[in-house]
């Protein structure tokens, strides 16, 4: 299985990659860790004429950790993100290690798991459900993006050609935050048949914010606001531990989410079910973790 | 040592320089062209000449001869092909050779030796953890870098993180057990390889490209010049020492021994390519045995002369496109007979990596006496004005083992063919 013929081109600065890109007229592709591109090229679903390589932009290289937000720049690697120790963004942290395996993570980048936009990864949906911007660059300057509209459709995003997404910068956990994370794959590193990723805000014992995003559900990850819904099952769920009630709340949550058809792996009823099952029992846990006092 | 020491400095500033215009270079390919990428590999540095499709899988495997990296489904989903990249395990057919340039890059080839296995080697063999052997490389460098970097990983967690290899042989049981005895003993992170980080490189650096651009990139190498040559440190993967005597007198054969270029022409299918004076010299052995072509290309150097005592020390450093690398240092030594006539003996220390590698010794010790007869009677030849008698190919073997054969027959004669 080997690709077929293309050129390549290693530009050290964005206005280089820029400059390529425009040079290119729309008929080259961006190489970031070449994990999902790599294998189109080589069954030849894809044969671009050219690879612009935006690894070695030291401009795209950093993490850069601020009081509120963290920014992840374009050839950042997901295993250096998984590494830091220092983020607080414990959505992220907990989804990384769920992306294929450690091998893929040392090439792949965060980025470009977004601009990849595929509907069953993790990334996308955490961006959607923690509200991050995507900081797009582009022939016609640079622009950013809220996450829910940066997804348009499955591997559809808002990028133009020609554009490049240069970062993504992410809010980091607030006092009185709590998340949760849980997916079912056929194997570890398989792709999601279903994910979750929730966000529950608390002040004291109330709960002001509750956030179920699901993906692998539809063509592209998907978020819903049920702070009205679980509020009181997730209250009650406290004193008895048990998810049930809350998982029950969200019949509806699911029926609304889950717009894929079933295919061979998972039927959309089956699909349904693990949105309220895990979606009740990690919105608990979410509950739970934004009750910790502290932040993280 | 300071021959080391320079060839070291002068790495490290062609490191330097190429960090330093990182800034604003534009590296380019067309799709039709080669590019340059100079990478480390198991410790030492190492060129290819790639297209830009060709992925570090294919420069491992074709370009420098190290197939110890597996290749299974060449599109990321089997693991077989994992090495590490920058201290990372990743999936080599997912990685493009030119994008690796500048990087540090060990296959299993670096992780130990036959006599001086990582321990990790040793625990799949103990463990009964490979089959077939096809996945094996793989699993070893993936579990390497899961032991190194998470020391004192639950035993219960091995299943799920070494999930990124296949076995197809499915001995998953065996390979965890494996894995889980060496997390036990070394809790606090496993050893690293080996088979490199040696501050002198242990074997030459291969310098080559694809089989199929041999004439461009020999004619790029001979106007590379000189390249630096080094004695390889650490344990040769083989020694071979073979007599014989010739029927020409001493002063007769050392008139051969001693003019480089006619040394060459005793060796079947040997070429000096380019003088660079100094007594160093670029050379070309083409061998072709039944179906077998290989062309070796690299440089020789000779280190000592000693007209007193009839001896040469040579050292040569070759590589075929896709069998591998080999370096030598021989040492051949003339001395008179009673009968007139006049006694060889060579000693060479041989340094494999790559296919040619997996050759046992008894294989390389037995066909080097052929060989080394072959040449003897050639230099014999050659001092009393014949012509060169040419090696005839081995005729009562089996095809299989003719196949074997040739290829040592090519190692060994590039090494006698130094002297
Ligand atoms: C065996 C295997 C299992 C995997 N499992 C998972 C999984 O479980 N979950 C998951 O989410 N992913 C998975 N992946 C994919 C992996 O996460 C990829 O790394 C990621 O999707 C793409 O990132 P990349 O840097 O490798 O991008 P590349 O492969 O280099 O690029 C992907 C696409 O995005 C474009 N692109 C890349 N960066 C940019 C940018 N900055 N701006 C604009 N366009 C850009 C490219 O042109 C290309 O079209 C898996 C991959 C493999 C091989
Ligand atoms: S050969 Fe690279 S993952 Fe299968
Ligand atoms: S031992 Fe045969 S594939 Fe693993």
């Amino acid at each position: 299985m080997k690709a077929a013929p293309f050129s390549y081109v290693r530009p050290t600065s964005p206005e280089g990659v820029l400059a390529e890109l425009s040079l290119a007229e729309g008929e080259a592709k961006i190489i970031a860790g070449g994990q999902s591109l790599m294998p189109v090229l080589a069954m030849r679903l894809g044969r671009p004429p050219t690879l612009v390589d935006i690894s070695r932009v030291p401009a795209w290289q950093s993490i850069d950790v601020g009081t509120h937000e963290v920014r992840i720049g374009a050839a950042v690697r997901q295993r250096a993100v998984e590494r830091h120790r220092d983020l607080r963004v414990p959505l992220l942290s907990r989804a990384l290690p769920w992306i294929g395996h450690r091998e893929i993570r040392s090439r792949g980048t965060v980025c470009g798991s977004l601009a990849h936009a595929d509907p069953a990864s993790e990334l996308p949906a955490v961006m959607v459900t923690l509200g991050a911007r995507l900081g797009i660059t582009g022939p016609g300057g640079d622009r950013e993006l809220p996450a829910d509209e940066f997804f348009r459709g499955a591997m559809t995003t808002a990028l133009e050609p020609g554009e490049v997404l240069r970062h993504v910068t992410v809010p980091r956990a607030r006092r009185g935050q709590g998340f949760g994370f849980a997916e079912m794959a056929r194997r570890h590193g398989d792709f999601a048949l279903v994910g979750i990723t929730t966000m529950v805000q608390t002040e004291g014992d109330r709960v002001v914010r509750a956030l179920l995003g699901a993906f692998g559900v539809a063509d592209r990850p998907r978020l819903l606001d049920v702070t009205e819904t679980v509020a009181e099952p997730l209250r009650a769920a406290e004193e008895d531990g048990a998810s049930a009630a809350v998982a029950e709340a969200l019949a509806d949550a699911a029926r609304d989410l889950v717009t894929t058809g079933g295919d061979k792996h998972a039927s959309a009823g089956y699909r349904r079910r693990l949105v309220r099952v895990l979606g009740g029992r990690e919105l608990v846990a979410a509950f739970r973790d934004s009750r910790k006092g502290e932040s993280r | 040592m300071t021959l080391l020491l320079d060839q070291a400095a002068s790495v490290v500033d062609r490191w330097r320089r190429r960090r330093e215009d990182a800034d604003t270079a534009v590296t380019r390919c067309e799709a039709d062209e080669l590019l340059r990428v100079d990478l480390t590999v198991n410790g030492r540095p190492a060129t290819v000449h790639v297209a830009p499709r060709v992925t570090l899988a294919d420069a491992l495997r074709d370009h420098l001869g190290l197939t110890g990296t597996h290749l299974g489904c060449e599109h990321g989903v089997c693991g077989l092909c994992t090495v590490m990249v920058d201290g990372d395990a990743a999936r080599s057919c997912l990685i493009l050779a030119c994008q690796v340039d500048g990087s540090e890059v060990v296959t299993v080839e670096g992780m130990g030796t036959p006599t001086d296995l990582h321990p990790l080697q040793e625990s799949f063999g103990a463990h009964h953890a490979l089959q077939c052997g096809f996945c094996t490389p793989g699993q070893i460098m993936s579990a390497y870098d899961l032991l190194s970097s998470e020391p004192g990983i639950e035993a219960a967690e091995l299943p799920d993180r070494l999930s990124g290899v296949l076995c197809r042989c499915t001995g998953y049981r065996n390979i965890v057990d494996a894995v889980a005895d060496v997390a036990d003993r070394y809790p606090q992170g496993v050893p690293g390889p080996r088979n490199c980080g040696h501050a002198e490189p242990r074997l030459p650096r291969a310098t080559l490209g694809g089989a199929g651009t041999p004439a461009t990139l020999e004619a790029a190498e001979a106007a590379s010049g000189p390249a630096e040559i080094a004695v390889p440190s650490g344990e040769p993967t083989a020694v071979v020492t073979v007599d014989t005597h010739a029927e020409a007198p001493i002063d007769a054969i050392w008139e051969i021994i001693e003019d480089t270029e006619a040394l060459a022409t005793c060796l079947p299918g040997a070429e000096i390519i380019a003088d660079f004076g100094d007594d160093q010299y670029k050379g070309r052995m083409r061998v072709s045995l039944g179906p077998v072509r290989l062309a070796f290309l690299g440089d020789v150097k000779i280190l000592e002369r000693d007209d007193a005592t009839h001896r040469v020390k040579v050292i040569g450093q070759a590589a075929d496109a896709s069998s591998g690398d080999v370096a030598a240092v021989v040492d051949l030594t003339a001395e008179s007979r009673r009968d007139g006539g006049t006694d060889l003996r060579a000693v060479a220390e041989l340094h494999m990596v790559g296919r040619i590698a997996q050759f046992g010794r008894g294989l390389v010790n037995d066909v080097s006496t052929d060989m080394f007869h072959q040449f003897a009677a050639n230099i014999d030849a050659a001092s009393r004005g014949e012509a060169p008698v040419e090696a005839a190919p081995a005729s009562a073997l089996s095809i299989v083992f003719t196949l074997i054969r040739s290829r040592i027959k090519a190692l060994v004669r590039r090494i006698t063919g130094r002297n």
